[in-house]
């Protein structure tokens, strides 16, 4: 496996390289560098240009100037701009805020579209099959700066007018009513009488939660509370136990519920240490519930001791998530007043000189973050959906799955332990090559959004020729794109025991 | 000996014949086999299975396919019921359907009574709990009826868990005893072993392991050594008539190869579109086919007894299974065919005593004959 | 992917009798699952309503068309440009069915808004067919001769979309675009052409790995046929399926990527127009004249979503796996 990787890693450095000199020779050539000067008609021209021209090397042949740069970025050094300004404090700020972007996009893209694609693939030509096929092409066929430039007038500016008085209107109830049945009606498979009864209950639950929310004004200081947060970890304990092992069996089941029970309890008495923590408290937090969570599965599972720990692991780290959310949520209402009551932005990946605690960071970046993440997400979230549906849907009709089938297993286990899998292998080879577009995606999101990211730094790069910023862009993201293409080689070996043994 | 043996499936348009590997046959026609038939436990009169007027339709684009019109059989415990036709003459999904295992787009009527329990008319949670522990399965390709990402032990043993508590160790100690008793070496070590490990012939080891894991009342063998070289096929049938008498099972084997039948079968079940057209104990079928079918099966064998003489292909194309001919489905392809034959379709009846029965009008003329595929001679044999 | 030709052979005794499958080529079979797919042929529709509306209106290549006006001229400013174009007949309270002065309404400068969207889906259209093309051929070519030859020119191939891979297409194609905006748009598309093809390359090349071992080509082979024979008359009508799927919705998403450098101020340049320049020009617009930012968007997504439709349609198609019944 490290022979894998170290083989993976040479040659991933030697393409990368290749890939360094074609972008730095092609900006070069995309234009004249000097196009701008050439048009002024201040006295000092000829030294501006004498200038601009030593500085940017334009009299050396451009292979040269790439050993040049080259020879810099081995020490370490991302070179000057055109206007003579150093480029890495330049790299500096867009770099986190950037990454920040893609990487959140991504997961959120892979995680969501895996399940979705899955789901519609187990109920083939049903009406939610349909339709997610249907807004996966819409998705598809949608330029990502229009739905920014929508997202932005709808969600954010009308969205935080709404913010002020967040009672939902009664014909937008209905409407949201009659989705949640729909939603409800075609996620089910059965007779019509079966089919409707799921409407009128999905319809009956929405109709009741947004009423709830309306009237209450949740959105103008929203929060879940402990009952609420032990309410969605019980019920989410369940969840993973149906998925993972089934209720036939106690033993599974008491290890989630009670993951779920002592992550709730945990979170009254580290009240005070969450009040301001850190990242690495957070962290440092996470592993200890999956410590403890992998203890409760090995002493509760009984004969099903993996499954036990699959499911309290996962309980336990959702519980984490949830109360993790709840107090980024009670921060809202204080954050929203120091925004002035815009805290959906549309400009910039952070509010200038804002000063909060941990959540209300936080929150700021997720205010930021929320549109350009969503414009960015569509297409990777409908590549992901279509690409898992239609590998599932090949998978299960794979003779193995028969096996499983014959055997007498559930179908729980047939789809979650043979399918699921194996439908996975083909998902992660489009990891990489989606990566990439996301981050081309990064660029105009960015552009819509004014970040000053790195797709600033290779637009503005790229039109004034000048080949430093746009090469600290791409270092910074071909080395990006490598590693992700790393870590979906490792998945791939990882799921299929054919290819880590070669 | 490397002649290419493995049976090929038959084509469209293909004129068809069946072949079987002359070199597992001996002089009497039948499977070379170490153990046979004779040498295990005979079957009991109690009857464990019993298949009525069993009917399969698939919706398609192109119109309903109805891939399994009729077909009635029982099987009594330790029994061997082979299964014969050609690809798409219903033998697969007659069986598939007494597992379960049909996808849900297939209309499925009739009834499968497993000791007097009709099947259909189960809850799934039940069926379930049958399928795997009493009724088992063997497939025809074991190189893709294994999980890729799993090794063998764990699928092995999610065998047993599926129906029994127990830890795993347990149930993974059961796996490596079937290992064993198939005949796979160091079986403790090869329970950690991926499929793509294993050998063809392993693998379908394994897949007989994973049948009998449960003791179950019945293995359905769906082509069992149709995918394999021809050494290996003799082992693995031996093998399964082994584990068979191990475990006390009745066997339902599906095959194309006639070879196979004659040395492994007590009773045999020719099928033709969807329809069983002869049924009987083997050797009277084999020996005094009733059914043009069935001669023209046995026509189409080479054998080492008259290797001197020409084959007798059947001619012509299986019928389309959406558009049925009237009459006969065999009439177009039939020597003995008439206008009867053409207009209306034969019932299965008795012909002989001893429960040999055959669908066709005109079974009398081939009782009538000392060599019943005679009708089959080819042009040039009639000349001479 | 198998592409299964099933023909029967004619003469069998058994067609005189009526027992033989009716025979249909594999074009035949293709054609008829693509026309049984609605959503494609809802593409089909529409993708041609797009071409015949851009084309015709205003005219192309000297051809006039039958709209009177043109996206270069301005013209007075009426009812401060919105647009007259009214869909709602009388008896429903509207205004009735008609297009008025100026359907789609006038830029800030009095430009016929309807002439200047159908200039830029002209152009839109005309790279995005121009960029299908060139990178299908090139891909389509390397990837048969990689997949047929191995050796070097395979290793080439693989190395080279390795490194395509990491390069995201926007940012490559932003550097053409930078280089190649102003020399129109056929120039632009080719040039587009020639850096997204490597993925159809792979595409094929991976085909031709798997068809190369079949025993129809070692048949070909044995009996002495060309290498060049082998390829264009015997491997490669089998991929075909393959190419013409990938072919389409690199149609789609060229559609997109165009108009994403277009909005990126790195496509073709003014006074030539795009949809994506289009939306990029009046991008602030949005709150107060909203609609010189959503007609070209509507079009982009007419048409990239009907491209897309039309390529479901063929992918089904072209795959037999969707109708298979095991019996």
């Amino acid at each position: 496996m490290i022979v894998f990787i170290a083989r993976r890693l040479v040659i991933s450095f030697f393409v990368l390289l290749a890939a360094t000199f074609i972008i730095f020779v092609l900006t070069a050539l995309s234009g004249d560098p000097l196009e701008d000067l050439r048009q002024d008609n201040s006295p000092n021209k000829a030294n501006k240009i004498a200038d601009r021209t030593e500085r940017m090397e334009l009299d050396v042949p451009i292979p040269v100037r790439y050993l040049g740069w080259l020879g810099r970025i081995v020490r370490g050094e991302l070179g000057v701009n055109r206007d003579g300004q150093d480029v890495a404090p330049l790299l500096g700020h867009a770099l986190s805020a950037t990454l920040q972007l893609v990487l959140a996009a991504t997961v959120l893209a892979i995680v969501v579209g895996i399940v979705v694609g899955i789901v519609s693939a187990l109920r083939q030509y049903s009406g939610f099959d349909y339709s997610v096929t249907f807004a996966a092409f819409v998705c598809f066929s949608l330029p990502i700066f229009w739905i920014a430039v929508m997202l932005k007038q709808y969600m954010a500016i009308e969205f935080n007018n709404w913010l002020k008085d967040p009672g939902i209107p009664p014909t937008v109830i209905g409407v949201l009513t009659l989705l949640g049945g729909l939603i409800f009606g075609a996620l089910t498979v059965g007779d019509r009488k079966r089919r409707l009864l799921a409407f009128l209950a999905g319809a009956a639950i929405s109709g009741a939660l947004f009423t709830l929310l309306s009237v209450t004004r949740w959105f103008a200081d929203p929060g879940f509370g402990l009952p609420l947060v032990l309410a969605i970890s019980l019920a989410a304990a369940v969840g993973f136990t149906v998925l993972s092992a089934g209720l036939r069996q106690r033993g599974p089941l008491y290890a989630a519920l009670a993951a779920a029970l002592i992550g709730a309890v945990a979170s009254q008495v580290l009240a005070p240490m969450l009040v301001d923590p850190t990242w690495l408290e957070i962290i440092g937090l996470a592993l200890v519930t999956v410590v403890v969570c992998v203890g409760l599965g090995y002493g509760l599972g009984g004969f099903q001791r993996r499954q036990a720990i699959t499911a309290s692991v996962l309980t336990g780290l959702f519980t984490g998530a949830v109360i993790f959310l709840d107090h980024m949520l009670q921060a809202f209402a204080s954050y929203s007043k120091v925004v002035r009551g815009r805290p959906i932005s549309t400009i910039g990946a952070r509010t200038p000189n804002f000063a909060g605690d941990f959540w209300q960071l936080n929150l700021d970046s997720a205010g930021h973050l929320l549109l350009p993440s969503m414009a960015l997400i569509l297409v990777s979230l409908a590549t992901y959906t279509r690409y898992s549906r239609a590998s599932m849907l090949e998978v299960m009709n794979q003779d193995y799955v028969r096996t499983a089938r014959a055997k007498g297993l559930p179908e729980r286990t047939v789809v979650v332990k043979h399918a699921f899998r194996n439908g996975l292998i083909p998902v992660t080879t489009l990891m990489a090559f989606d990566f990439a577009g996301v981050i081309g995606g990064a660029v105009v999101t960015e552009n819509v959004f004014g970040w000053q990211g790195m797709g600033n730094l290779f637009i503005k790069g790229l039109r004034e020729v000048d080949p430093a910023p746009v090469m600290a862009f791409f270092i910074v993201t071909g080395t990006a794109i490598v590693v992700f293409n790393m870590i979906a080689d490792i998945l791939y070996a990882y799921l299929d025991p054919r290819i880590r043994l070669s | 000996m490397t002649t290419p043996n493995v049976p090929i499936e038959p084509r469209k348009g293909d004129v068809h014949t069946y072949d079987i590997a002359p070199n597992v046959l001996d002089a009497s026609g039948e499977v070379h086999v170490g153990l046979t038939l004779d040498a295990v436990r005979p079957p009991s009169e109690e009857e464990i299975l019993k298949v009525d007027n069993l009917t399969v339709e698939f919706p398609t684009d192109d119109g309903v396919v109805r891939a399994v019109r009729g077909v009635s059989y029982s099987l009594r415990e330790r029994e061997v019921l082979g299964i014969v036709g050609e690809s798409g003459s219903g033998k697969s999904v007659s069986s598939l359907a007494v597992m379960g295992l049909l996808p849900k787009s297939a209309r499925v009527k009739g009834q499968i009574l497993f000791r007097g329990d009709d099947m259909l008319k189960m809850s799934a949670r039940k069926q379930r709990s049958l399928r795997g522990r009493k009724i088992a399965m063997v497939f025809q390709d074991p190189m893709t009826a294994l999980n890729p990402v799993h090794t063998v032990g764990d699928q092995l043993a999610e065998a047993v868990l599926a129906h029994e508590l127990m830890p795993r160790k347990s149930a993974l100690a059961r796996a490596k005893e079937m290992l064993d008793l198939v005949g796979i070496p160091q079986a403790e070590a090869r329970l950690r072993s991926y499929p793509h490990e294993f050998s063809g012939g392993m693998r379908q080891r394994a897949m007989i392991a994973m049948a009998v894991i449960n003791n179950p009342d019945i293995i359905i063998a769906d082509e069992p050594t149709t995918a394999l070289d021809v050494t290996v096929q003799a082992q693995i049938l031996e093998k399964l008539l082994e584990v068979k008498d191990a475990v006390n099972a009745a066997i339902v084997l599906i095959t194309h190869d006639l070879g196979v039948i004659a040395g492994m079968a007590h009773r045999v079940l020719v099928m033709y579109a969807g329809r069983p057209v002869e049924v009987g104990e083997t050797d009277p079928v084999f020996e005094e086919p009733r059914m043009p079918y069935t001669a023209g099966l046995l026509g189409s064998i080479p054998s080492l007894e008259n290797s001197g003489d020409r084959l007798r292909p059947i001619k012509g194309t299986p019928p389309s299974l959406i558009n049925m001919p009237a009459g006969c489905p065999f009439s177009p392809r039939c020597p003995l065919a008439d206008d009867t034959c053409r207009t209306a379709e034969p019932e299965l009846a008795e012909t002989d005593s001893g429960g040999h029965f055959a669908a066709c009008h005109h079974w009398d003329r081939l009782a009538a004959v000392e060599d019943p595929t005679v009708f089959f001679r080819t042009e040039s044999e009639t000349k001479a | 992917m198998t592409l299964n030709a099933q023909a029967t052979e004619p003469g069998t005794p058994s067609d005189s009798q009526g027992m033989a499958i009716v025979a249909r080529t594999q074009s035949q079979m293709v054609r008829r699952r693509f026309f049984r797919h609605r959503a494609a042929l809802v593409g089909m529709i529409m993708f041609g309503f797009v071409i015949v509306l851009a084309f015709s209106s205003i005219g192309f290549a000297g051809i006039p068309g039958w709209w009177d006006k043109t996206y270069l001229d301005t013209g007075p400013l009426t009812n401060q440009g919105k647009p007259t174009l009214s869909l709602i007949p009388e008896f429903l309270g509207g205004t009735g069915i008609h297009l008025g002065e100026h359907p789609f309404g006038q830029d800030d400068i009095g430009i016929d808004y309807f002439a200047l969207t159908m200039r830029g889906a002209q152009q839109s259209i005309i790279i995005a067919f121009v960029v299908g093309i060139v990178a299908t051929l090139t891909g389509a070519v390397v990837g048969a001769l990689a997949g047929y030859f191995r050796g070097r020119l395979e290793a080439v191939l693989m190395r080279l979309t390795d490194v395509m891979i990491t390069i995201p297409v926007l940012v490559i194609a932003a550097v053409v675009g930078r280089m190649m905006g102003d020399s129109g748009a056929l120039v632009l598309g080719v040039f587009l052409g020639l850096v997204t093809w490597p993925t159809l390359g792979r595409l094929v090349r991976g085909e031709f790995l798997s068809l190369r071992e079949k025993e129809f080509v070692e048949a070909a082979r044995a009996i002495g046929t060309r290498p060049s024979r082998i390829i264009f008359r015997h491997i490669l009508p089998n991929t075909i399926g393959v190419i013409i799927v990938s072919a389409t919705l690199g149609i789609a998403s060229a559609v997109l990527l165009e108009s994403a450098l277009s909005f990126l101020g790195l496509g073709i340049q003014a006074p030539d127009t795009s949809l994506g320049q289009l939306i990029s020009r009046y991008r602030s617009a949005m709150v107060v004249r909203p609609w010189l930012f959503w007609w070209p968007g509507m079009f982009i997504i007419m048409i990239a979503l009907s491209i897309n439709f039309i390529g479901d349609g063929l992918r089904d198609a072209f795959d037999p796996r969707q109708t298979r019944v095991r019996a």
